[in-house]
């Protein structure tokens, strides 16, 4: 990227010895004018001056590192139930009475959080009077608070038995990113969640890859009648609403493992992967290196595993980075509709789909799965579209 | 520095075009470029492709522009009916056509002249037509627009008689066919229908050959000679073909690196080539009486990076006779012979005579 | 024009062949039968099911039925509604899926399209940013997720838009948006993509010398050539669209053949299963074959292959 005006540069003065043989000419005569880069190299700096694939590829390893390292940094585990710290949001709408903070659930739960936010522990409930509208909890140390649930917002009558308007509003230092309906710590099961949604989208993604790879690679070298018999299946199985056989196929593979899944999504979407490598294969295989290594005998596995594919790398990985997004979005899509994974596993599909019970009361425990699928989404849509520019030398400017 | 380069080509253009004037004294002049530039704004920068070209046009005449890829030719032309891609802007010049400057004209106007008083054929026939239109209605558009109020069989009946014209057989049968049914050499000649559809002043023929067959070539060069004498059209011949040059061209600009390095008489530049590179063009033709075993020749070295190119003379990287001025500055002009000027240092009067191929 | 015709339903016939065989093999490759789940039924009643519905034959003879079935428009009984046939679900609730699904076809075709236009018109300005900005949240937000977020959004919030049910036409809206996401941002890049690509095209830059108006050269020549990309991934698109409603309808509890889809997977009905998962396959196939002769009336190079 060299901007300098040379124009002018040159211009500045008349040469000493205007007649004299102009001796750069030979020397530059076979020089490649534009900066000449390795093909690595050159597909690198493409991508890198692209901004939403550096943003995505910041996303994909900020997640990666989220769902690895991070459990490593909480307390929790992500099957810890607390059932008495059962739906409490990450930021906790308080009541202070003598000095003492209480958190009032919708669900008519009372936790006293220190003015830090901690969680200090659950009241026991010691009398209700319904006509009122008021429950009264034992606060410890023969302290009674009662509650009023008349109006919106609940809170905490004071001694003399009017309505405390004064919240304060606390960061729950327990739970992070607060907790489920059975009392789990969210954040502890975000990053076990997005842990095992990416497992089973790269190991899905790249079962398609191989099956992808070998199908299409196979079809375009033998070519001729195998591979119109073999294209007409990837016709037939292109027109065959795949969403309906991943559902029939996590079905019949029994148990509600990752391996199920894992299965169901990796056999079925290979087809366009197949037709990439076919479509590049067929390219390459006219080319004079092919030639070059058949004269010297080099065998068709060889020639296939050797030169083709190495050469087909580039649109291959381009699909690739695009099946891993789909992969996550249709695990999710999968373990919403009650056919992922079972309990104790859980991916951020499930927790999506356990939030939406308690949406109403508890929308955080929806939105945080949700956003970190988006997260990954993004990511791996900005990476796929950033390598696919890179790897274009049709856009090369 | 000494005089202004701009200055020295000032008063060179006015002697050329004297000269010019005996040479084609009955006729006038159609069409009038004045140090035309045009840049390509890129993301590595600006590519300078034309740089300073001014050449004009007769009525009735065939003017060649010869150079290879990259030399600013087609983007010369494109200049001329305003239609350069995306980031393409004309940065100065003028291009007188009809009393009006083309290069500052409204869009609106000059589609006016577009198609009507100048037309344009490219080079690849093959993508060159809609697809998914036939290519009577290719054709008749083309009339509607500029004609408004024909009906619709007259319309058509006027897209038969240019069917016709261009000898594609069963005219009224291919009226309604689609493009992918027809040859590369006939899609080209329903180009050039399409392109006289207006009966225009100027038709720019951007190496309209190049993408065919050697005797399709042939049939569409004698086709559009003949329709230059019938319809007394001038035309622009972009082409990088020498051998189309001397068959249908009355004069030539031979380009390189964004700026004219000679121009002349057709028949001037073939006897006397008076630029190192033209000389270099004429021998790289393969001539078939020659032995088989004569190694052709060839220009060594790629042509000059546009983003930056040099300072003075494009082709001073690639001259056999380069010297440190061509280097630093651009060559003022010559006059060799009536009409026919060269743009190279070695032909000045200042110029020592060893190693210099024109003392 | 007619060789591709009947290609184009010889292709159809053999996949929803090949579909039928893939489900009916599948169904009966689950381990176990349908009724060894159900803890309440004594292995009496078990044989005395098995019996009625004709379990006991031989694979081969229970498919020969099914086909024969199929070929009068019987989709076979529910095994977990007693009485109830798999017909009987798809006539309640596929009014309901089909009516959101051509909803939600119009409107995404209506936006996506305009979208896609001026995003390529104006490549580079703000249209085309706020473009792209829509079609990546929509390309990258899961549909269920956009479903409760709007949900969350216009009905516990806002109070809108009811939250389930199909009382009103208001009941399609958020269903609508929410299912048509995806393919509305998935469409809009294509076609702005499209028309980007082919506003380079050399007989774009012949219409331009013909002097015509940059309007029609839009309208007559880019347009059409831009749309044929469209028009190829418009079936299996409205595909996808179709089968996202199973989510869908599931959130907004309408009543449509999604939601009983989704039960009878949850309630291991196979038979059900089976019967929807057929009806679906068919009524994709026939989407894409009508789609594919639009498809080979705009195109004249496909009409003379």
């Amino acid at each position: 990227m060299n901007n300098i005006p040379l124009e002018k540069s040159r211009l500045v003065s008349e040469p000493a010895d205007p007649w004299g043989v102009y001796t750069e000419a030979s020397a530059n005569r076979e020089k490649i004018w534009s900066k000449n880069r390795t093909f690595l190299g050159d597909v690198w700096f493409r991508f890198r001056t692209k901004p939403t694939a550096i943003l995505g590829l910041i996303l994909v390893l900020l997640v990666v590192l989220f769902s690895l390292a991070g459990p490593s940094f909480v307390t929790h585990t992500y099957k810890e139930q607390n059932l008495k710290y059962a739906n409490i949001p990450p930021s906790l709408r308080t009541v202070e009475k003598d000095g003492r903070y209480f958190y009032i659930s919708p669900a008519l739960q009372v936790v006293e959080v220190s003015a830090k936010g901690e969680l200090l522990g659950a009241l026991s409930k010691k009398s209700a009077d319904n006509a009122n509208k008021r429950t009264t909890f034992d606060a410890g140390d023969g302290q009674l608070v009662t509650v009023d649930y008349s109006s919106k917002p609940y809170t905490l009558l004071n001694d003399e038995g009017n309505r405390i308007e004064s919240f304060h509003g606390l960061h729950n230092r327990t739970y992070l990113l607060g907790s489920d309906a059975l009392g789990r710590d969210m954040l502890a099961r975000l990053m076990y969640g997005a842990r095992i949604s990416l497992i089973v989208a790269v190991i899905a993604a790249l079962t398609n890859l191989v099956i992808g790879v070998l199908y299409g690679s196979i079809s375009a070298y033998a070519g001729g009648m195998v591979d119109s018999v073999m294209m007409r299946i990837v016709d037939i199985i292109n027109t065959l609403p795949l969403t309906l056989y991943v559902i029939l196929l996590s079905m019949v593979i029994e148990g509600k493992g990752m391996l199920s899944i894992t299965v169901a999504l990796g056999t079925v979407y290979w087809v366009n992967m197949a037709r990439v490598v076919r479509g590049e294969i067929l390219s390459l295989k006219e080319r004079d290196f092919v030639l070059a290594a058949r004269t010297i005998g080099s065998s068709t596995g060889t020639i296939l595993i050797r030169h083709l594919i190495p050469n087909a790398m580039g649109p291959i990985l381009v699909t690739l980075t695009m099946l891993i997004p789909s992969a996550v979005f249709m695990e999710a899509f999968l373990s919403f509709i009650g056919l992922g994974l079972a309990a104790p596993l859980a991916s951020l599909g499930t927790m999506c789909s356990d939030a939406l019970a308690t949406l109403r009361t508890a929308p955080y425990q929806l939105f945080e799965p949700a956003l970190v699928i988006c997260i990954l989404m993004f990511g791996f849509n900005f990476v796929g579209d950033g390598l696919r520019d890179a790897l274009d030398p049709k856009l090369k400017k | 520095m000494g005089i202004p380069d701009k200055a020295i080509q000032e008063a060179d253009i006015n002697r050329w075009a004297s000269g010019m004037e005996e040479f084609m004294e009955d006729r006038e002049t159609i069409l009038e470029i004045k140090h035309l530039q045009t840049s390509f704004l890129t993301s590595s920068g600006k590519v300078k492709a034309v740089r300073d070209v001014s050449f004009s046009l007769k009525k009735g005449e065939v003017l060649g522009i010869v150079g290879e890829s990259g030399s600013g030719k087609t983007v010369t032309s494109l200049s001329v009916i305003r239609l350069l891609a995306g980031t393409g802007v004309i940065e100065g010049g003028e291009i007188l056509f009809d009393g009006k400057d083309l290069a500052k004209v409204s869009m609106k106007e000059m589609r006016t002249i577009r198609g009507d008083r100048i037309a344009m054929v490219f080079q690849d026939p093959m993508t060159s037509l809609n697809p998914l239109i036939p290519v009577g209605k290719q054709i008749t558009e083309m009339i509607e627009e500029h004609n408004r109020g024909m009906s619709k069989a007259q319309l058509k009946e006027e897209a038969l008689k240019l069917l016709k014209l261009v000898h594609i057989p069963e005219a009224e049968k291919r009226f309604s066919s689609y493009p992918h049914e027809f040859s590369g050499g006939m899609r080209q000649r329903v180009m050039i229908a399409i392109a006289l559809a207006c009966k225009p002043d100027i038709l720019i023929a951007d190496e309209p050959t190049t993408a065919l067959d050697v005797t399709i070539q042939d049939q569409i060069l004698k086709l559009l000679n003949q329709l230059r004498e019938e319809m007394d059209m001038s035309i622009i011949f972009i082409t990088h073909d020498l051998g189309v040059v001397a068959e249908v061209c009355d004069r030539v600009v031979v380009m390189y690196g964004g700026r004219i390095m000679e121009e002349g008489p057709v028949e001037a530049i073939f006897e006397r080539p008076s630029h190192p590179y033209t000389q270099g063009l004429m021998a790289s033709v393969p001539d078939i009486s020659l032995d088989k075993n004569v190694r052709l020749v060839s220009i060594p070295g790629s042509p000059p990076d546009m983003l930056n190119p040099p300072a003075g003379c494009p082709f001073v990287l690639r001259c056999a006779y380069g010297r440190n001025i061509c280097n630093a500055k651009v060559p003022p002009v010559t006059e060799i012979g009536e009409g026919h000027c060269s743009y190279c240092w070695l032909l000045t009067p200042e110029a020592p005579k060893e190693n210099n191929p024109y003392k | 024009m007619g060789r591709y015709i009947a290609k184009r339903i010889g292709m159809s016939v053999v996949t929803l062949f090949v579909l039928i065989c893939l489900t009916f093999a599948m169904m009966h490759a689950i381990p176990g039968g349908p009724f060894t789940s159900d803890r309440n039924v004594t292995e009496a009643v078990q044989q005395a099911l098995n019996e009625k519905y004709h379990l006991n034959d031989p694979v081969i003879v229970q498919f020969g039925n099914y086909i024969k079935d199929l070929l009068h428009g019987d989709l076979g009984m529910s095994y977990q509604y007693q009485g109830k046939s798999v017909n009987d679900f798809i006539v309640d609730g596929f009014p309901v899926s089909g009516k959101l699904g051509l909803v939600t076809t119009i409107f995404v075709l209506l936006a996506s399209i305009p979208m896609g236009i001026v995003a390529a018109l104006k490549n580079g300005r703000w249209q085309d940013m706020l473009v792209m900005v829509i079609a990546t949240l929509g390309v990258t937000i899961p549909s269920f997720v956009i479903a409760t977020m709007l949900m969350y959004l216009f009905s516990y919030k806002l109070g809108w838009l009811p939250t389930f049910g199909i009382s009103s036409w208001k009941s399609f809206i958020l269903p609508m948006v929410a299912m048509g996401g995806y393919s509305l941002a998935f469409l809009a890049r294509l076609m702005r993509s499209s028309l980007l690509e082919v506003m380079g095209q050399d007989y774009i830059r012949t219409a331009r010398s013909k002097g015509i108006s940059e309007f029609k050269t839009i309208t007559r020549h880019a347009l059409r050539n831009a749309l044929i990309p469209v028009i190829t991934v418009l079936g299996p698109t409205i595909a996808n669209l179709v089968t996202g409603s199973f989510v869908i309808e599931s959130i907004f509890a309408m009543p449509g053949l999604g939601v009983h889809y989704v039960t009878s997977i949850n309630n291991r009905d196979y038979s059900t299963i089976m019967g929807v998962t057929i009806f679906y396959a068919t009524f994709l196939i026939a989407i894409v074959f009508i789609v594919d002769l639009f498809y080979c009336l705009i195109d004249p190079r496909i009409r003379y292959e």
